[in-house]
């Protein structure tokens, strides 16, 4: 068995403590930093039936993100993810279109959220919702 | 270790490290005498990194709004993982910064290591001691509780104490006739910018000083123990034979400043409540003075002096005499001597001077 002379052993040991030290140093510094749990959980969010026209949008925030909840020329109700799937900007609705344009690179979605044209690599997030009595209740 | 001894050799070739490190390190002797007094400087290094450090993680949360600072704080303590012990650590570093400058000047102060040719090291020393006061002050006022908004009235109304230019230098001072939201905005600028790079600035000319001039012999364990500068040019203070700074002192540096943090976390974990009385828990009401607002203990001294005179400015003048006596004493003290028992004038004063101060302090604690 290979016997190890006392400087390795103390070596050992003072890298093992530095070690330690090093966790117990970190671990609350990244907890310090970290977002804060439970903060951003999904908490559903309750918009007046009214604040959403024929043909208009209501943007708000959900989930630590921004949404968007139109109500269509028809009266189908949608709530979408309003942040674009290219690179985080967030759309823009155009009432006349019935359509969603991202006013960074021009990135263009149907009402439903599905791509049209320009860079997004994907359709708007859909988020679920029902309605509930005088608001829809997002989530 | 390839890879260390690539990057190693890369660095030699360029700007010479080995050389450097012979320099710096295992060729820097310092004298066989020498004792822990001597890394005073060192703890005062690491605490104030570790304020530096503490000071940007707080900023993280804090927001410098008097609307607003109370809250933030109030959720960094309670709230934020860990905030609690970055917040205290920041608070209870302040103090102790304070404390270790004393002891570091104290024994400067005995060892006479502020004599010729070490003038402006001690100058330089003084002004680092009333920056990191002002950092304190300015600091202090930043949570915006009871505590820091009135201590910081009583701090900045001393100011108006000044004949004429008084009253216009403490509404300077607050930016408002009042401490109010516009002296958070100047506090805070002061202590997380201007300060913190001004204290910087002259611990580098400390240091440089240190290096240029050399270090002191101390005056314990040596038959003459007087002064051997001679005044007619410059020459570097060597101590051929003395021991290397590393690893030797480094070592000793390490003690020290381990043997310090174990004090310091034994006040963050087990006595935090020391820095913080009632008043630091209810937010700033500028409507309602708590009663008996005192001063932080390292402000008790001149807090109680102001008291003790009837006139406002006289006792402001017996604080400037005193500190600008603390800051010419190597231009005054021109003797050779520098053991303190040879020294039985200096002994007297400065052991009286050190007792009056802790006699104000305590005296203002309870007063």
């Amino acid at each position: 068995m290979e016997t190890r002379s006392r400087r390795t052993f103390l070596a050992v040991c003072l890298g093992g403590i530095g070690a330690a030290a090093a966790c117990l140093t970190t671990y609350p510094l990244i907890r310090y930093l970290a977002p804060r749990q439970g903060e951003a959980a999904r908490k559903k969010v309750a918009i007046p039936s009214a604040e959403v026209p024929e043909g208009g949008a209501k943007f708000f925030e959900f989930d630590g993100s921004t949404a968007v909840l139109i109500r269509k020329k028809g009266g189908d109700i949608v709530a979408l993810s309003a942040v674009c799937t290219h690179l985080g900007c967030i759309v823009q609705w155009q009432k006349e279109n019935e359509q969603f344009l991202c006013p960074c690179h021009g990135g263009l979605y149907t009402a439903d959220g599905a791509v049209v044209s320009g860079p997004p690599p994907k359709p708007l997030e859909k988020i679920p919702f029902v309605l509930n009595g005088g608001s829809i209740l997002v989530g | 270790m390839p890879l260390f001894k690539k990057l190693f050799d890369w660095l030699e070739v360029r700007i010479g490290v080995r050389e450097l490190a012979e320099k710096e390190l295992t060729s820097y002797l310092l004298p066989r005498t020498i004792n822990v007094w001597y890394s005073m400087g060192s703890i005062l290094l690491a605490i104030f990194a570790l304020q530096v450090v503490t000071g940007i993680l707080l900023m993280v949360y804090y927001v410098p709004d008097a609307d607003k600072a109370f809250k933030s704080v109030t959720a960094i303590m309670n709230e934020v993982p860990f905030g609690w012990l970055i917040r205290l650590c920041h608070a209870v570093g302040s103090n102790m910064m304070v404390l270790i400058l004393l002891f570091h000047m104290f024994s400067v102060l005995f060892m006479g290591s502020y004599k010729s040719p070490r003038e402006l090291n001690w100058l330089s020393g003084f002004i680092l001691f009333n920056l990191v006061l002002g950092i304190s002050l300015t600091g202090y006022l930043l949570p915006w509780s009871q505590l820091s908004f009135w201590a910081t009235t009583v701090a900045t109304n001393s100011v108006g104490a000044i004949p004429y230019v008084g009253g216009y230098l403490t509404e300077f001072l607050r930016g408002g006739k009042l401490v109010g939201p516009p002296t958070l905005g100047r506090f805070f600028a002061l202590h997380v910018a201007l300060l913190p790079l001004l204290i910087a600035s002259v611990v580098a000319i400390h240091l440089f000083l240190l290096e240029r001039i050399g270090v002191s012999s101390p005056p314990f364990g040596q038959e003459n123990s007087a002064n051997r500068w001679e005044g007619d040019r410059f020459r570097y203070e060597d101590h051929p034979g003395g021991i290397p700074f590393f690893p030797n002192y480094l070592l000793q540096d390490m003690t020290s400043i381990f043997v310090y943090l174990a004090f310091f976390f034994a006040v963050v974990f087990f006595a935090p409540s020391i820095f913080f009385p009632f008043d630091a828990f209810s937010p700033a009401n500028p409507f309602q003075t708590p009663a008996h607002i005192k001063p932080e203990w390292y402000f008790l001294a001149n807090y109680q002096t102001l008291k003790l005179f009837p006139n406002e400015f006289i006792g402001l003048m017996v604080q400037g005499v005193a500190m600008t006596f603390l800051a010419v004493l190597p231009f005054l003290d021109r003797g050779k001597e520098r053991h303190p028992l040879k020294r039985p004038l200096f002994m007297l004063c400065a052991i009286g001077g050190i007792a009056l101060y802790l006699a104000l302090m305590i005296w203002g604690h309870y007063s």
